[in-house]
């Protein structure tokens, strides 16, 4: 009988341990997934298509220093910085720079006039019904998420940037 | 193993560590012979399982666990931190985008930045405090199982003769002598005892009758319910087993739930005030909402759902009309009603084209605000679409400009070729909605085209809106069913522990001396009245006062 107890003993420690370290365990991870993003935190996946019909996804980009904006033609200060994001990804390229522009769930016809007017060459993705921005939490446009090579967030710029901003930004980016 | 103490008693039944009462005849084993106190009767006496008396890491866990005192500890200080978090609202009663890290300053100063800051905005999610849960589901399972196996044990071989002294020491003793015969007299006594309900075990001239010993497992059926209750609500943070999610569905569109498979279409919103007449003197002139409605329909996707180049092919699941208190169902899932915005919304209209100078009409085509087909064919006509805006405005450069992205003054460019016009196309612009028509002045911006043709909608049976706008709550638990098989199983156990009591009586009869005990582990009034009811039936009439030994709560 003896050992039988032990066993017991055991047995129900065993699945305390188990259950109780998974309940605390996700509390602690939890608190990392939810609330606003911030820096050091990592950004929620996504998976879009371009304005050419790929499909493309943030983890295709895992190990590089990606620029993730998102931009609408209704956002003056957006459709400032399309051409300057432009000078920087011509720039910056070669040394594995990523940029990928999100727009904010505009229809095709727009989207398309806009970016033929810019001659834009870096990857515009469509966004569909809002479902990007709002796992990002956007509050205001543009907002620009600049991620590092390891897949956390260095910086997230809310309003539009000047043209020497972003340079400096996209260089200590690449240092990391 | 090396047992220090001596246990044995004088019956010869060897006792284990932590026995009060011998587990055969009931003797008491401490030291206190010379007392003739009321008996320490809790758990008839037997040690509670696993006390060792050298032991080791895991007894040591296990014993900590064990103890009622640490118990109800536990059970304090969970209180005690679960009204912290009642000070100020936690974080997930708040809807949309909301930052705790500024709100709580912003709202309350600094000790809302203390509260943010020790995570009491989140109270009941803090590890601390699941933890604590953790610790009084453990100490549930352990207490519960160390006292219940004994006294399962105890009260499955009781011996029927019981030591004096045990006997003596009830809260309900009753002495007296017998004349006659002794077996006939206990044979007699127990006959009427078992007419209240009493099951009798006689031996010779010992009896003992015992009823209702059920509710002794009240307390642990109750427990069990407990454990049950406490883990399907740890189970709540198993992904997928609990939502609280708020969605905006315009009339007509359809609209994916955030991380489900599942799409909701709202076909019709509808809110309905009360008349004036209906409403009470001091309400009268004021909007009353008698009903909101909405006409849903879930649809479950079957294919290409995270495909996000093809449209997802959907299947309707289940069609109902939501209104207050009375959700959606389906599978888990339900959709209560939440709010509503009722600004309209233009869809797409259907306009036909005319031609000025002959008066020809073509069309209507199809027109949507968004991801309008791009070419258009009328008659002789082609419009090919050049432009649109959602909010038309004229930027500061001086070039047409969009203000926002829903269609709240939709504008359209379009090249269109034909009869009379230039055979490269001449550019017209087009206002859906006439408010715009005449703020931007249509026909001046189109200038020599507008003589030739115009596009515009005849009636509104061409036009297609939404009226309202639904916001609708979505939620998920998983866990509830289970939460209530709990409820259930602890209030079994309350009701079996709290309107039943087990009665025990013993007797001896030694030379004509009748000793009577009695244990009851509630009522005690109620204990005395039933022996003295008994006794009275076989001619033995005795206060049921004069019953009472002492003892608390007796």
């Amino acid at each position: 009988m003896g050992k039988s107890r032990k066993t017991v003993q055991i047995v129900i420690l065993i699945a305390v341990l188990i259950i109780g370290g998974y309940a605390i365990g996700s509390t602690l991870f939890a608190a990392d997934d939810k609330g606003p993003l911030k820096e050091g935190s990592k950004p929620p996946e996504f998976e879009l298509v371009d304005i050419e019909g790929n499909t493309q996804q943030l983890s295709d980009y895992e190990g590089k220093a990606v620029v993730v904006n998102f931009w609408g033609t209704f956002c003056p200060p957006c459709v400032k910085e399309m051409p300057e994001f432009e000078r920087q990804y011509a720039k910056w390229k070669d040394q594995g720079l990523v940029i990928l522009a999100i727009n904010l769930s505009e229809d095709t016809l727009t989207v398309n006039n806009f970016v033929r007017r810019f001659d834009l060459n870096y990857p515009i993705l469509r966004d569909v019904n809002r479902q990007t921005e709002r796992n990002y939490g956007l509050k205001s446009y543009p907002t620009t998420f600049f991620i590092k090579p390891d897949g956390s967030i260095m910086e997230i710029k809310v309003g539009g940037m000047t043209e020497v901003e972003i340079d400096e930004r996209i260089e200590r980016l690449l240092q990391l | 193993m090396l047992v220090v103490e001596n246990t044995k008693c004088e019956c010869g039944h060897q006792n284990s560590v932590g026995t009060v009462l011998c587990e055969s005849c009931g003797k008491p084993l401490e030291n206190n012979e010379l007392s003739d106190l009321p008996l320490e009767m809790r758990y008839d006496g037997v040690a509670r399982r696993s006390q060792k008396s050298n032991p080791n890491l895991i007894d040591k866990i296990w014993n900590f666990f064990s103890s009622v005192k640490i118990a109800i500890y536990l059970i304090v200080f969970t209180f005690l931190t679960a009204m912290l978090g009642t000070i100020y609202p936690q974080e997930n009663t708040f809807v949309n985008n909301f930052d705790p890290s500024v709100y709580y300053e912003e709202t309350y100063g600094l000790p809302g930045k203390l509260y943010y800051l020790f995570g009491l905005s989140h109270t009941y999610e803090t590890w601390w405090f699941i933890g604590l849960l953790v610790m009084i589901g453990t100490s549930l399972v352990i207490c519960s199982l160390d006292r219940v196996l004994p006294l399962y044990r105890a009260l499955s071989k009781q011996q029927i003769r019981k030591h004096l002294q045990f006997i003596h020491r009830q809260k309900t003793v009753y002495k007296h002598t017998i004349d006659g015969d002794a077996e006939q007299w206990t044979e007699k006594f127990g006959a009427q005892l078992k007419r209240k309900g009493y099951r009798i075990h006689r031996e010779g001239s010992a009896l003992l009758a015992e009823k209702n010993r059920f509710s002794r497992w009240g307390p642990y059926i109750n427990h069990i319910g407990l454990i049950l209750f406490l883990l399907a609500i740890l189970a709540r943070s198993i992904p997928d087993w609990q939502m609280d999610s708020y969605i905006t569905i315009p009339d007509g569109d359809t609209v994916q739930i955030a991380d489900t498979n599942y799409f909701v279409k709202n076909e019709k919103f509808t809110v309905e005030y009360y008349k004036d007449e209906e409403l009470p003197a001091k309400l009268k002139g004021t909007a009353r909402a008698k009903l909101f409605e909405t006409k849903a329909v879930l649809y479950e996707c079957v294919s290409s759902c995270n495909d996000q180049t093809q449209k997802p092919v959907l299947k309707e699941v289940k069609r109902h009309n939501i209104i207050v208190n009375e959700p959606l169902k389906y599978k888990g899932l339900k959709l209560y009603q939440f709010d509503f915005d009722t600004t309209p919304r233009l869809n797409a209209v259907h306009p036909i084209l005319v031609n000025k100078e002959t008066g020809e009409k073509y069309g209507p085509f199809d027109l949507p605000m968004k991801d309008s087909a791009l070419h258009h064919k009328l008659g002789p006509y082609t419009l090919d679409l050049y432009a649109n805006y959602m909010e038309f405005a004229i930027g500061d450069n001086g070039e047409p400009t969009t203000l926002s992205r829903d269609p709240v003054a939709p504008a359209f460019i379009f090249t269109v070729k034909g009869p009379g016009l230039d055979p490269k196309g001449e550019p017209y612009m087009y206002f859906p909605m006439q408010k715009d028509k005449v703020k931007f002045s249509q026909d001046a911006i189109n200038h020599g085209i507008a003589d030739k043709i115009e596009i515009r909608v005849d009636g509104m049976e061409n036009v297609d809106f939404s009226e309202a706008s639904t916001y609708l709550n979505v939620r998920m638990d998983k866990a509830l069913p289970y939460v209530w098989i709990g409820a259930v199983f602890s209030m079994i156990g309350l009701l079996m522990g709290s309107y039943w009591q087990h009665r025990r009586i013993w007797l001896r009869i030694d030379d004509g001396q009748l000793s009577l005990g009695a244990h009851t582990n509630k009522n005690w009034y109620g204990m005395r009245s039933e022996v003295a009811g008994a006794l009275q039936k076989i001619g033995i009439t005795v206060d049921p006062k004069l019953l009472d030994n002492g003892g608390n709560n007796a």
